[in-house]
């Protein structure tokens, strides 16, 4: 039994379905971070788990207790909120102290709390001020406590970071991953940044349009995504997506790519058995930028390298890297380079890819093309 | 220096010509509230003698003191107190209670919406458009009903009733930009639909606290029209009771009397005016309002 079960839920407004039957299992100290573009119902459903919104169809299961019907404040959940919702006319020691006053704790314990919570988060000079005087960082900080000091079965975080500047949000998205480890609370977490999601999750579930595209851990949601939604939304820059022809070589799989002037050949490592049936028809291939490199960098222990040389269309250096893009099925392509790679657009140089970390699509459903064994993730739902 | 000083003095004759209009219109603002202060302390035979802009030749509180205590409205002479303090007490409670009806429905209205919210509001609204004088028979008829008529009681619940409509509107539109977030953070941390409203929302309201009650302060104050129709004699508003005073003066016109009797009955919204304003701009300007 899973610590927080999400059975089947649907969410209706009206005509609109907004939750198109989700189905979530998390275990005690998972960090779930729910991820996908805007309006993909993945605030809503945080919300139907906290008990703001109803649920139309299904059930939520928080350790075994069905909570449906439960009222938000005896499901043992603390949220916080993307405005930070602070009281604005009480102190932080209030707004800290509220809920646990709500629940008739007795004064001297409640200050023994919010003591306790504004050491953990390093608040304890601010007890006294009111929400207006705080910097974003510090109303960050004050709407965590007001979460913690209740010590709840299960957090919710509804994109707590979106309101800050870049750079406090690395720092406490370090933080809230520091927390994490030292409490091994249970969280769900709302972001549609695909970096958040990957640094803090333990279970990464993408959503689109009300439907749940994939759940996994990081790595597995990044390198064996489910379909062609998943493999363009998680990473930056985002996974090179090429228009391919799978042909028989050898009694095995080869793709094959057009590039600006001849055809390259790409062997076919992963789901080489699905792809049998794939001869002679068009597949969409995905490369991550990594997976394509100068032939020195190239990962020759573990990788499956396949050397070719291409003309560079483009040269991007950022700094750590040099991304390199060339023209392969029609579109620009990204290859991550060592910095420092004296090239020029319009050359041409040896681009070492590693196909054994190529996934395939069916470019029509758009889902991936995948053996049945090497499917490590929940397979997704069909339930539309 | 040179070079600055065209431009320097032309912006410097721009004000002056400004200031001197601004002082024109104030002083036209200002004579009737002249000419009431210093008729009030004047005596009978200097107001005769005609200039009424003049300051008194000598200064007498004798007009003031009869106002108050023993000027002869109707057929008793006991001055305009009796109906200042009818009017204090006709005053607080229908502000206070029209007031927190509104917060109250402000608050559903906003955070706690049923089917048909809007026309609630709207019917609410609408109520703000009717005129006094359309209401004044069936509010008569249901303060018979009611036993209330004739009453300060009577008064203040057609002024509750009256009020509601305005101060609805105060509070729904100030809450309706109140972040529905905390209401929800609120409900997640085990507080209920009053606990809400009195510890998160009323707190914060306060720059629409004073709106509310410096507009029905004013309204119910300043009301003749109920005041007359539904308190006559011993129960009746200072409105009414400074209208009676300067009508039923046989003989000699008394006045610096009815002056006085008159800056009686504008002081209060004055003060209310001074002091809330004070507070509407401070709760304003610390920035405690935004969460």
């Amino acid at each position: 039994m899973s610590f927080l079960h999400i059975n089947n839920v649907h969410k209706r407004f009206g005509e609109t379905h907004v939750l198109k039957g989700i189905d979530i299992a998390i275990e005690q100290g998972d960090f779930l971070v729910l991820v996908g573009p805007s309006g993909c119902g993945k605030s809503t459903l945080l919300n139907m788990i906290a008990g703001l919104d109803s649920i139309s169809e299904g059930e939520l299961l928080l350790d075994g207790r069905c909570i449906n019907d439960v009222h938000p404040s005896r499901r043992d959940i603390a949220m916080v909120f993307q405005s930070y919702a602070l009281y604005p006319s009480m102190t932080v020691a209030g707004n800290i102290g509220f809920g646990l006053e709500m629940r008739k704790v007795p004064r001297k314990q409640r200050r023994e709390a919010v003591d306790r919570v504004a050491k953990l988060l390093q608040i304890e000079n601010l007890l006294d001020r009111k929400p207006g005087q705080l910097s974003g960082g510090q109303r960050q900080r004050v709407a965590m406590g007001r979460a913690l000091v209740r010590d709840p079965q299960l957090f919710l975080f509804d994109e707590p970071l979106s309101n800050l500047d870049a750079k406090l949000r690395v720092d406490m998205r370090t933080e809230i991953k520091q927390l994490h480890q030292r409490l091994g609370t249970t969280i769900v977490y709302v972001t549609h940044d695909q970096i958040e999601a990957m640094t803090l999750a333990s279970r990464i579930a993408v959503m689109r349009g009300g439907e749940l595209q994939q759940l996994g851990t990081p790595q597995a949601v990044y390198d064996d995504p489910n379909n062609l939604f998943v493999a363009g939304f998680m990473g930056s820059p985002s996974m090179n997506l090429i228009k391919a022809r799978i042909v028989e070589q050898g009694g095995l799989p080869v793709a094959q790519v057009a590039t600006d002037d001849s055809t390259l050949t790409l062997p076919v490592v992963r789901d080489r058995d699905a792809l049998r049936d794939w001869c002679d028809r068009d597949v969409i291939l995905g490369l991550r930028p990594e997976a394509i490199t100068d032939p020195a960098s190239a990962n020759h222990g573990e990788g499956n390298i396949h050397e070719a040389e291409l003309p560079v269309a483009l040269v991007e250096p950022t700094g750590a890297d040099l991304y390199v893009v060339t023209t392969l099925g029609g579109t620009h392509v990204n290859a991550r380079m060592r910095p420092g790679t004296p090239l020029r657009s319009g050359e041409r140089t040896r681009f070492a890819f590693d196909v054994s970390r190529m996934v395939v699509f069916d470019p029509d459903s758009e889902q991936r093309i995948r053996d049945e064994r090497t499917a490590e993730t929940t397979p997704l739902e069909e339930t539309a | 220096m040179s070079a600055a000083s065209p431009t320097a003095r032309r912006g410097l004759a721009t004000r002056a010509v400004l200031y001197a209009i601004l002082a024109l219109f104030a002083i036209v603002y200002l004579m009737p509230l002249y000419v009431m202060l210093t008729t009030s302390f004047k005596t009978l035979e200097e107001i005769h003698q005609g200039n009424m802009l003049a300051l008194p030749g000598q200064w007498t509180l004798d007009p003031w003191r009869e106002a108050w205590g023993s000027a002869c409205i109707g057929l008793e002479c006991n001055g305009v107190h009796g109906y200042f303090f009818n009017s204090i007490k006709i005053v607080v409670p229908a502000v206070l209670i029209s007031g927190l009806l509104g917060a109250f429905n402000g608050y559903v209205l906003t955070k706690w919406k049923f089917r048909g919210h809007k026309i609630v509001f709207g019917l609410m609204l609408f109520s703000c458009f009717i005129p006094f004088q359309i209401i004044l028979l069936p509010m008569a008829r249901v303060l018979g009903i009611l036993h209330l008529a004739n009453s300060t009681g009577g008064l203040v619940l057609v002024h509750i009733v009256y009020g509601i409509g305005f101060t609805t509107l105060f509070f729904r539109n100030f809450y309706a930009s109140f972040p529905d977030e905390l209401v929800r953070a609120a409900q997640l941390d085990g507080a209920g639909f009053f606990t809400i409203f009195f510890r998160i929302l009323l707190p914060a309201s306060v720059p629409i606290i004073v709106v509310t009650i410096i507009w029905q302060f004013t309204n119910v104050w300043n009301d003749f029209l109920f005041g007359v129709s539904f308190a006559s004699g011993d129960s009746a508003p200072i409105t009414v009771a400074l209208n009676n005073l300067v009508n039923s003066s046989t003989g000699v016109k008394a006045y610096n009397v009815n002056m006085a009797a008159a800056m009686v009955a504008a002081v209060p919204t004055l003060i209310v005016y001074i002091l809330a304003g004070k507070y509407f701009l401070r709760g304003l300007m610390s920035g405690s309002v935004k969460g």
